[in-house]
Order: C-alpha cells, then structure tokens, then sequence
C-alpha cells in the first residue's frame, strides 16, 4: 500500500475550497478582480498569513495608539470604589448583591466584548500585513 | 537515583494532561529509581481548596509527600492581574505576582525544597506556569529539570519567564514545538530531550459491545476530553452543526464532562465522563477522531487514536496538533469551517485512505512512544545532566 502524505493530500484539499469559495464571492457579487483566480489567491494568502501566522499580542499598530487614550476594550468587570471608609461595604454589595442579579447582562456583554477584541486584533494584523507588503514593493520600486 | 517529581497537585483520581504526564512517567522511573512526589494537598484545579491529607503517603512504588496550600485561589484578584499580564501592560514585579496568584501557593513546599533539595540526585518539575515551578525550581536549579508542558499561549511571552527558563541544568519537552517555544530562552549548554510520552499497545479486540446501551448510531466521529470552550468545542460544535446540515448522515459523539452547553440535537451524543473500557470501545469503532484545541503542548488523545489505528482531524492553528499528525502522517486538519467540512467529507468518503491514515498514525506511535523508547530517552538524559 502506498504511503498517504498529509502535507500533499492537504495541500488538493485546501485547493478545492479556494476554488469553491472564489466561485461562491464570484457568485454572490464579490470583487470582479476575483474573476483572476491568481489575484484571488495573492489576497487570499494576504489576509490568510494575518488572520493564521500573526501573534495578535505582538503587532504594531496597538503600540503607536497613543497610550493616554483608553482604547483597548475592558472585557473583565474591575469593581472599586474610592471611599477609604465605607468603601469595603460598598464592593461587598457590589459584588455580592449587585454583580449576580446582573450577572446574566455582565455575561451577555462581556462574550460580545471579546468576540470584538478578536476582530480588532484580525483588523489590526491584516493592515500590518498589508503595510509590510507595501513596505516591501517601495523597497523594491527604489532600487 | 534518587528522584524527586514536583507537581502542583497529584493523585490517581485527577484527570489533567500535566498530572497524568507526571504520575505514569513517575511510575516508570519508580520501576529503576527511587521516586519521591513534591506535591501539594490540593485537588481542585480553580481553588486549589486542600482535599488530601498533608504527610506521606504511597501510590505503588512513588512516596508522596504532600504540603497544604496556604491560600485558596482568590478568583478576582487572579482575573484582574491576569488582564495585566497577559495584554502586556505589566511591570516584572506584577509579572511575578501572577504565578503567587495562580499558585497553588505552598510554602511548606518550597521550605522542603530549601531544606532537603540537596538530599535528591535530580528534582523534575512539570509545568512552568505554577508556584511550584517559578519559585521552587530556582530554590534546587542545578539538579533541576524543567517539563514546561508550555502551550503557545500569551503566558509564555512575559519577560519575567526569562530568568526562569535560564536556570534549569535540563529540559524536557513534549513535542519539538515545544522545543522551539521554550529552547530558544533555555541555557546554550543544558541538555534536553523531546520524550513526549509512552503508550502501551492498544488491546486487541476492544468489547465495542460496552456501547449498545449508549444509543450511539454508526457511523460516528468521536471527540474525547474536557467539553470547553478553551478547547475549541464550542467552535467544533458550530462546524459540525454545519456539516450535518449540508445532509451528512453522521453522529458525533463527545466523552468527557462539559463546562458548556451541548445542543440538543440527534446528531449529537453526549456521553459525560466515561469509563476506560468504553474509551477504549469508542476509539475502537469510531471513523475519525476530532481535536479542535488551539492550545495544546502534547495531544495525548491524538496517540490514543492512533494507537487504534483511528485517523485524526486537528485545528490546523494549534501548530503541536498539525505538527503531530503531519509527522505521522496520520490523518487532516482545517482552519475554518470550509476546510472541516471538506477534510470530514474526505475522511468518511474515502474509506482506504482512512484506513491508510490510521495505520500510518500507529506505526508513528510505535516508532517514537512506546515506553521503551520514550524512557530511553529519559534515562539518557539523566545521567547526561
């Protein structure tokens, strides 16, 4: 019996569903550009290589934003107070009392809140990706 | 040798991929060492709320010495410091007080260690991400020998893992993946072996019988383990639903307890917890094995199936799980729900391929994890260090 190679039967597998889902953008009004199916497949690999191969903790973009701003999303409930003297009293309510009658709202939100910082880490990696592609035609354009 | 295995919690009723690795590596080096468990009285993996007695006690050939946890995990301080930590906003010192607060915090352990480190030939500890690991093992570095079962995870990036990866006098690691993510930190000079871990052959002739009474309907594919999001079951969930819905006639069955919600669907046959015998039963009629974890340092349930000449699907971006099964040879994987969908489609459809995938994936086992071998290694390395 013949060997089976992953890596090869994969690789036939992985070609079908390009195909097919180019078809399927085509089909439902996608990007003409995709009628080029080597066009199709650079973009493809782009946004693949962002979305599969960049560490969403180390990207650039997030490093720039100005760090005064609060713009990351704070997807876990932090609960404090600012009173020195009541101040305990007032956290055992709040999280005793307050947090489980609204628990069901917290949770709600807070799935939706991470299912957003995801999508931002994506955004963030593929205008990375693209910004790197570009950074490479310049520098081949100068020479 | 005198050998000393440190473990954040331990027991033949625990069930986690770190502690399971410790205790059957332990048992075998206990066949031709003298083997002491370092371990804490704690059972529950959240808590870590005190269960077994502190002292000594015997499990077979291993002495276990078991010190209390002097603090339960306080969820919300553990919760608020791990946003810290892992979105990079924290200092070294607030870095260290991460591993206090994941404990299980055990001084007494660490005050053994300090006391009578010297009276153990080599000390092995599993898991770099406990107290256990990131303070105990500084305490006894030179007969020490790290198994960080470390996980591509936004833990192992955190600066204040530097030191501690610098002052093993071993490595041992599970997968050349792992190898990569943690060797590059490691002393140029340490010694260190990729061992994985040992498996007996699988019994011939599984009694598939132990599943008549479980209303499971051939063909189906199988995933076994923990039932959590962390292990990408919800996603697995979403893309099989998928996949039935395109009219594939094909049940998929899950074994192990759930911390989420399993859809009530006919396709779908949750079994809870179950017993070895129905696990080997399973692995044994089962067409494919699923494994959608993201996150995994060594996938045991991948040589599991393997053993049975069972074919895999793995999530193609936990690269331990691709990395296994293309070594092997023994079965697909997918990165979206298109590719699991067309990856299943060609396993159930193609039946010799199947096959074919299985056999490759046990003739890999046979090749790299049986327990002669995987000791082997083992041994080498301790008189090497």
């Amino acid at each position: 019996m013949t060997t089976v190679v992953t890596k090869a039967l994969m690789e036939e597998i992985e070609r079908d569903v390009r195909n097919r889902l180019r078809r399927h953008i085509i089909k439902r009004g996608g990007a003409p550009e995709y009628e080029d199916e080597a066009i199709f497949e650079r973009v493809r690999a782009s946004l693949g290589r962002a979305v599969d191969e960049r560490n969403p903790d180390a990207l650039l973009l997030p490093e720039l934003l100005d760090s005064d701003v609060e713009w990351e999303l704070q997807t876990h409930l932090r609960l404090s107070t600012h009173r020195p003297v009541v101040g305990r009293l007032i956290l055992f309510v709040k999280r005793r009392v307050l947090l489980p009658m609204t628990r069901w709202l917290f949770e709600y939100s807070q799935e939706n809140f991470r299912r957003q910082q995801r999508i931002n880490a994506v955004l963030f990696a593929c205008i990375e990706e693209l910004a790197i592609e570009n950074a490479r035609l310049r520098e081949r354009s100068d020479v | 040798m005198k050998l000393a295995c440190v473990i954040h919690r331990f027991g033949t009723d625990i069930a986690g991929g770190s502690e399971s690795h410790c205790r059957v590596v332990a048992e075998h080096l206990a066949e031709v060492h003298d083997v002491t468990i370092l371990t804490t009285c704690a059972k529950d993996h959240v808590t870590w709320k005190n269960h077994y007695p502190r002292g000594e006690s015997h499990v077979g050939r291993l002495r276990v010495l078991r010190f209390p946890v002097a603090r339960p995990r306080d969820l919300h301080r553990f919760m608020d410091i791990s946003d810290l930590v892992f979105a990079d906003r924290a200092t070294l010192a607030e870095q260290e007080q991460w591993f206090r607060e994941n404990g299980p915090d055990a001084p007494e352990l660490l005050d053994h260690l300090r006391q009578h480190g010297g009276s153990y030939d080599r000390l092995l500890f599993w898991s770099y991400r406990y107290y256990h690991s990131y303070f105990g093992l500084p305490l006894v570095a030179s007969r020490a020998v790290l198994v960080p079962t470390a996980e591509e995870d936004p833990l192992i990036r955190v600066d204040v893992l530097d030191r501690l990866f610098s002052l093993p006098a071993a490595y041992l690691y599970l997968t050349p993946e792992e190898a990569e993510l943690v060797g590059a930190r490691a002393p140029a000079r340490a010694p260190s072996a990729v061992i994985g871990c040992g498996l007996d052959p699988a019994k011939t002739g599984a009694a598939t019988s132990r599943l008549d009474d479980l209303d499971i309907e051939d063909p189906f594919v199988l995933y076994l383990g923990r039932i959590d999001p962390n292990k990408g079951c919800d996603t697995l969930l979403r893309n099989f639903l998928r996949y039935v819905a395109l009219g594939r006639r094909i049940q998929l069955v899950m074994a192990g307890p759930a911390s989420i919600e399993i859809p009530d669907h006919a396709s779908i046959r949750a079994l809870g917890f179950v017993e070895d015998s129905v696990r080997e039963a399973l692995l044994a009629r089962a067409r494919v094995l699923l494994m959608p974890s993201p996150f995994e340092s060594l996938s045991m349930v991948l040589l599991e199936a393997w053993n049975h000449g069972l074919p895999v699907l793995v999530n193609a971006r936990c690269r331990v799980t691709r990395g296994q099964t293309t070594r092997a040879d023994g079965g697909l994987y997918y990165r979206n729900a298109a590719e699991f969908e067309a990856a299943l489609d060609y396993l159930l459809t193609h039946e010799e391929t199947r096959t074919r995938l299985g056999a490759q994936g046990r003739a890999y086992v046979d090749r790299e994890y049986r327990w002669p071998t995987v000791m082997a290694k083992l041994e080498a390395l301790l008189r090497q260090c």
